[in-house]
């Protein structure tokens, strides 16, 4: 099964190469065989890279450990939950992976599109067919995950312990089924600048694609923020790590290209930007994947340095030059049909939030790669740390939180001095009244309190949009007001979604604005011995150090130390945090011992602790304890992000808008095109 | 070495019937688990319980004192990168990375040098002039470093005047504005009793939120 996967492997090279170019001759020449055969090709090319996923997965299942990636990350005790994750634990396997998703996202967009865009569709499957011939080069050229060892290992050496957790299983999945699924509207955006068929259609084609892979992304990027909250033990969930920023930076771009693919569709204006946004976007994600293995930049997260980094790097390279190339071929076609009638209005509001988008994306990018910019200017390493990300991107984001509220109160075209007055009013009304109120309590960083007061006026722009919206049902069709609520946003979910992920973006902000509040320290302790630590809150808990006790568990050995914790001189409970060290399948000890970190969690703050290991041997512990304020609404703040992105994009929303129906309407040409 | 005594460790663990699967979190579990460190603890002429297998616990480590958690230390730390490679300031690592043993050591170079009446921004400087600018974990405000902070704002001002251009060409343009929006479908009946002229504004308003 294994060798088979392998010559899977080598097929699906083949088909992939066929696939490539035959598309782009349908597309061509016309010819509807052709058409067939690229389509086919892609099925094709799906079911062999799930041969040999499953031949992967066979070797790993089975323990075949002279396949030198199984013998790499897995051994004969890791437990079978995690042999899932070490399919993407390791470079090569993490390739095909890559490449299975993408074929399956190909094929799916082809089977969904059947019989529709047929202009578009073979440079679509062609331009799929690309991306994942290129993955599939990759990995039988330098990465393969079925190659073999001279001689057969009797264990394997296990999996990282960092990523035998919960949050690895979904994490990293996650974010590649976002950063794949860009590849269906790069694909949709290539072939209609190719096609040169530029009305929206291609935009109609890619509006859930786009959607579910900036949900993809969403849910990758929390959940990662969740493993390193949970698993790294330094207290925190986001570092402005390089691979972090590289799974941020096609988020920021998708996020934008949602906002002003409005305007294309609402006025027909934007056309190059759109264009360009996807494009960046495929290039960032794959800007991630080449930060993750090329070794140009240390993280924590990245793959072992390999030669595989020159891959995305040329690739990335003439997929730029590719994409941007069309756009520039097209650019003349791609005038926008309508005038901006004031500069108070939503397009312009949409503008500037794209425009701040792109600012705190290309700030992260430049952040990023500035340790490697300044060492080949000046041949000076330095270091690019959180606070020099937080100098910059702290005033950007505060910009951008104001513009959230802004945007959806101001009228598309022209809005009149009476439309602001009766739309800023309640809103405003709430940001000064929380400032009011912060400055009162005497809070003191300056940032919390725009964050908060910003926070404020964003709630009250959508409560108000809502409050509003139900009110006119309820009043023109005499609904009762529930029925009003839901009978208003289920006519308009990609309105009414986008202010649910609005409140989750506030609660994430609301969220960082906390960690102004955060305390720490570092305490040793005898058993029976307490530390009493003081929340932000003025709440007093006392942490008693109850002993540390050792015992072996799966494959592990565990190092257990327990406190119990007062609050305020009452009992709230006891917690537990361990260093685990896990051992192979004869009971060598595989890697550094790992800490499990213990969290007590409630709306207002975690506490955390971390038993950082013993004194001398003994039971006498070192605890690093933590006072997170708010870390509980970043979860959440996700959860109800993830929540809107899902109303927004459940099935049965109506379509396209009518203006953006009549744009693609006229035999898939633009109506009108100016200049 | 080490797994001779992981295995007697094992062995006597297993006596003693504490090799059980012992549960992750919770208050039954935790009683337990002080059962398990009052049967491991004392040992004669031992007034500090010792753990059974040492070696699996991490790096040993020394007791925090009052310095440690001093804010100056922090704040210095805070400003300087380990050098192991981890990205990570010696603060946050050294409390982090417990197995490392290069923040430590640079954070008892901090203790030493303050310990010397060194200012903070003497031990900085001691820590440039040793390494480079490459310690700091962000990049000094000077010279060429100075493109790191300034350049996004750069992109803003850059961005806005790019973004006001092309407002002001879309303003100047003699195209014809956008067609108007097709209303949407009413095809609910209105409530009875509404004025015809508070009909015509609801739609309005309704149009608008459900645009």
């Amino acid at each position: 099964m294994t060798d088979l996967g392998n010559v899977a492997l080598w097929i699906a090279f083949l088909i992939g190469l066929w696939g490539s170019v035959v598309g782009f001759v349908a597309g061509r020449t016309k010819r509807q065989d052709l058409a067939r055969s690229a389509e086919h090709a892609m099925f094709a090319l799906w079911a062999l890279l799930v041969v040999a996923a499953a031949g992967l997965m066979h070797a790993l299942l089975t323990h075949d450990f002279n396949v030198e990636f199984v013998a790499a990350y897995t051994s004969r005790n890791l437990p079978v939950f995690y042999t899932w994750s070490a399919f993407y634990g390791g470079q090569k396997g993490s390739l095909l992976f890559w490449a299975l998703v993408t074929s399956t996202f190909g094929s799916a967009a082809l089977l969904v599109n059947r019989g529709r865009y047929k202009e578009l569709t073979p440079y679509v499957a062609s331009t799929v067919a690309i991306v994942v011939t290129f993955f599939i080069g990759t990995m039988v050229f330098a990465a393969n995950p079925f190659e073999r060892l001279g001689y057969t290992p009797v264990d394997g050496r296990g999996l990282n312990p960092q990523l035998q957790n919960p949050g690895m299983v979904f994490h990293p999945p996650m974010l590649y089924l976002g950063y794949t699924s860009i590849v269906v509207p790069f694909a949709f955006a290539v072939a209609a600048l190719i096609s040169g068929k530029l009305d929206t259609g291609w935009l109609h084609a890619i509006r859930k694609w786009t959607l579910l892979s900036w949900l993809f992304l969403s849910c990758g990027i929390i959940l990662g923020m969740w493993w390193a909250y949970v698993e790294l033990g330094w207290g925190g969930y986001w570092a402005w790590d390089p691979v972090e920023n590289a799974s941020f930076l096609p988020w920021l771009t998708m996020s934008a290209f949602l906002h002003s693919v409005m305007i294309q569709e609402k006025r027909g204006m934007l056309k190059r930007w759109n264009f360009g946004l996807v494009i960046g976007s495929f290039l960032l994600s794959i800007f991630g994947t080449f930060l993750t293995r090329s070794g140009v930049i240390s993280s924590v997260h990245a793959f072992s340095q390999s030669n595989v980094g020159w891959f995305f790097l040329v690739f990335l390279g003439l997929a730029a030059v590719a994409g941007f190339g069309l756009l520039a071929y097209r650019w003349p076609a791609l005038e926008a049909e309508a005038k901006l009638e004031s500069m108070v209005s939503r397009e312009a509001a949409f503008l500037f939030n794209n425009l701040i988008l792109i600012v705190i994306a290309f700030a992260i990018f430049w952040l990023t790669l500035f340790p490697v910019i300044s060492e080949a200017v000046r041949g000076t390493k330095v270091t690019v740390g959180p606070p020099a990300f937080n100098l910059v991107n702290v005033p950007l984001g505060l910009l951008l939180l104001l513009l959230t509220g802004i945007g959806p109160l101001i009228a598309w075209r022209r809005a009149s001095v009476g439309n602001l007055k009766r739309q800023f009013l309640w809103p405003t009304a709430a940001m000064l009244v929380v400032a009011a109120a912060l400055l009162a309590v005497r809070m003191s960083y300056g940032y919390s309190i725009v964050a908060y007061a910003l926070a404020a006026f964003v709630v009250g722009t959508v409560l108000q949009e809502f409050w509003r919206g139900t009110g006119a049902r309820h009043r023109l069709h005499a609904e009762p007001y529930p029925l009003a609520f839901v009978r208003l946003v289920g006519r308009n979910r990609r309105r009414y979604g986008g202010y649910v992920v609005h409140l989750g973006i506030v609660m994430l902000f609301c969220a960082f604005a906390g960690l102004a509040f955060k305390k720490d320290t570092e305490v040793t302790l005898k058993p029976g011995q307490s530390v009493d630590v003081r929340s932000p809150y003025g709440e007093d808990f006392r942490i008693t150090h109850q002993g540390v006790s050792q015992y072996q568990i799966l494959n592990r050995y565990v190092t257990a130390a327990t406190v119990d914790v007062s609050k305020d001189g009452k009992y709230i409970g006891t917690m537990r945090s361990e260093k685990r060290q896990y051992l192979d399948s004869m009971g060598r000890p595989t890697f550094e011992p790992a800490t499990a970190v213990a969290i007590r969690s409630n709306m207002m703050e975690d506490l955390y602790v971390v038993f950082a290991g013993s004194v001398q041997g003994t039971e006498e512990a070192v605890y690093k304890i933590v006072i997170n304020p708010l870390v509980w609404w970043v979860w959440y703040g996700g959860m109800v992000l993830a929540f809107g992105g899902l109303i927004t994009l459940w099935p049965g929303a109506q379509g396209p808008t009518p203006a953006s129906r009549r744009r693609a309407e006229p035999a898939g040409y633009v109506a009108r095109v100016d200049g | 070495m080490w797994r001779a005594s992981t295995v007697s460790a094992l062995a006597l663990c297993a006596a003693a019937g504490l090799a059980a699967q012992t549960p992750d979190t919770g208050p039954t579990e935790a009683q337990d688990s002080t059962a398990i460190v009052n049967a491991v603890r004392l040992g004669p002429g031992d007034s500090l319980g010792r753990l059974s297998v040492p070696e699996v616990a991490g790096r040993s480590l020394r007791p925090v004192t009052a310095a440690d958690n001093s804010a100056i230390v922090k704040d210095i730390e805070e400003k300087i990168r380990c050098t192991c490679g981890c990205n990570l300031s010696v603060y946050t690592c050294r409390t982090t990375d417990f197995e490392c043993t290069v923040s430590p050591a640079m954070h008892q170079v901090v203790l030493k040098r303050l310990a010397a009446g060194m200012t903070e921004a003497q031990v900085l400087a001691s820590f440039q002039k040793q390494y480079g600018d490459m310690i700091f974990m962000e990049p000094p405000k000077h010279g060429f470093n100075l493109l790191a902070y300034v350049m996004p704002f750069v992109g803003l001002a850059v961005g806005l005047g790019l973004v006001t251009g092309i407002v002001r060409r879309w303003f100047h343009r003699g195209g014809a504005p956008g067609a108007p929006e097709a209303a949407p479908e009413a095809a609910e009946v209105p409530a009875a009793g509404v004025a015809a002229e508070d009909l015509e504004r609801l739609k309005r308003e309704l149009d608008d939120f459900e645009a």
